[in-house]
């Protein structure tokens, strides 16, 4: 009698107390882990140009990828048209135009950031090349490839958001790395070596066989840009 | 992993032995929370009772009244009144035997020395619960939350790729008991300490009460 006397009021107290803290944390807890979730880190690898329709003639048109480095880093196509057209006209304020295309610009990053597996921008060349059906089926083998370097690559520490390599890959029909061949170069040693030893990691590649993987993945080229970075 | 972590789903996807280690960190935490505020009320009850005790037996009060008066509710007499019923029955069992002052003192005292070891033991009583809390909650907390992520990183070292994504959860959850280790650690060892100053305190009251009676006595015993 004495004891539930003496007990009763610190036990209720003492397990009040208990149920307040869990319920509070529980509540704190959630609000701050979905806020988390849109960071995921994305490396960012497109595969920007895939060889022209013959793969024999190929050697020769090897010299056309330096002009493509223009168009073809465009993985904003509309990017490239605002920047010549907004600089000559507005000369006075260049200084708020380039403030403003920035805040654009990072707007767009985080855009794609979020849109995480869509976000691989195909030339838009490709697009010209394959209408219809097998460009689907051409996007999916991409977006394969994609995923597969990615998972391979990590980054080196002195990895910068505005460094990009560019690599020429060969493959055979079964999809096995036949060559590998740096096209560009980031200007960092060690950039480039992470990149090259993420494709070599994958070592073979899920290609489709037959007149598919002549036409677009025999030859295809590489970019390594890495944009997450909030740097 | 998309679904919101919440520390409920941590607790639940533990291992078997680090749910054990939870369940008994969490009991030691409402066991040292029901000791801490037993001992508060417990405490405070007992400052109020010197209080008033003191209070009135400094009134002026004859003290055989005081006596009778609480010797018509034995059944409570606790703290200072007891530890006063324990001399003065002491002093008037042997005052009316004639006895030699100094003796009749000696048996006096050596009572009250008996009640003031009864009242020392009530008033500490839980205090060794709340100190084994706060000095062993850490370690048990510790122990589950390395055996969590000894597992954790075993599970890893099957994985043909390794990523933190893989490693991540199950340390979270291993260290939700240390989280909790501490969070029953920290009140029982601030309990802990708070108390034990509190009861020296009064331990101090008491004796210089009984010193106060005894003196009172002595110079009953002489002038009688």
């Amino acid at each position: 009698m004495n004891v539930v006397r003496d007990y009763a009021l610190p036990l209720i107290l003492a397990v009040g107390l208990h149920a307040g803290v869990v319920g509070l944390l529980m509540q704190n807890w959630q609000g701050t882990t979905d806020s988390d979730e849109s960071v995921m880190p994305i490396l960012r690898v497109d595969i920007v140009e895939i060889a022209q329709p013959k793969s024999r003639p190929a050697p020769p048109k090897v010299e056309l990828p330096p002009p493509k480095p223009q168009t073809a880093p465009a993985k904003p196509p509309p990017k490239p048209p605002p920047k010549p057209a907004a600089q000559p006209v507005p000369q006075p304020d260049r200084e708020a135009e380039r403030r403003e295309r920035e805040q654009r610009e990072r707007e767009r990053r985080l855009r794609e950031l979020q849109e995480q597996s869509t976000n691989r921008v195909l030339d838009e060349e490709l697009y010209d090349l394959q209408e219809g059906a097998d460009q689907g089926e051409t996007m999916s083998y991409v977006a394969g490839i994609y995923s597969a370097i990615v998972a391979e690559w990590s980054r080196p520490p002195s990895a910068r958001n505005d460094m990009q390599a560019r690599f020429r890959v060969d493959l055979l029909p079964s999809g096995d790395l036949k060559s590998l061949t740096l096209l560009e170069s980031s200007g960092n040693a060690a950039f480039d070596r992470s990149a090259e030893a993420a494709v070599r990691k994958v070592r073979r590649f899920k290609v489709p066989s037959g007149k598919l993987f002549e036409d677009k993945f025999r030859r295809f080229t590489l970019l390594f840009k890495p944009e997450d970075l909030l740097r | 992993m998309t679904e919101p972590m919440s520390v409920l789903e941590l607790v639940r996807n533990a291992s078997f032995l680090v749910q054990a280690v939870m369940v008994i960190l969490v009991l030691a935490s409402v066991a040292s929370w029901v000791m801490i505020f037993q001992r508060w009320f417990e405490l405070n009850r007992v400052q109020r009772e010197i209080d008033d005790f003191e209070e009135e037996f400094w009134s002026g009060i004859d003290l055989a009244n005081l006596k009778a008066e609480l010797d018509e509710r034995p059944e409570d007499q606790t703290g200072i009144e007891s530890l006063f019923a324990a001399g003065f029955g002491e002093y008037r069992r042997l005052a009316g035997q004639g006895a030699d002052p100094d003796a009749v003192l000696q048996f006096v005292q050596r009572a009250m020395r008996v009640a003031l070891t009864h009242e020392e033991e009530r008033l500490g009583r839980h205090l060794p619960f709340l100190a084994t809390v706060g000095s062993t909650s850490p370690y048990v907390g510790l122990f589950g939350t390395v055996w969590g992520i000894m597992n954790a990183f075993r599970n890893v070292a099957t994985m043909t790729q390794a990523t933190l994504a893989a490693v991540a959860p199950g340390i979270s959850e291993a260290l939700v008991a240390t989280a909790m280790g501490l969070f029953a650690a920290i009140p029982a060892v601030i309990g802990y300490n708070r108390f034990s100053s509190r009861v020296e305190a009064l331990m101090k009251r008491y004796e210089a009460f009984a010193d106060e009676l005894t003196s009172i006595l002595h110079r009953d015993a002489v002038t009688a």
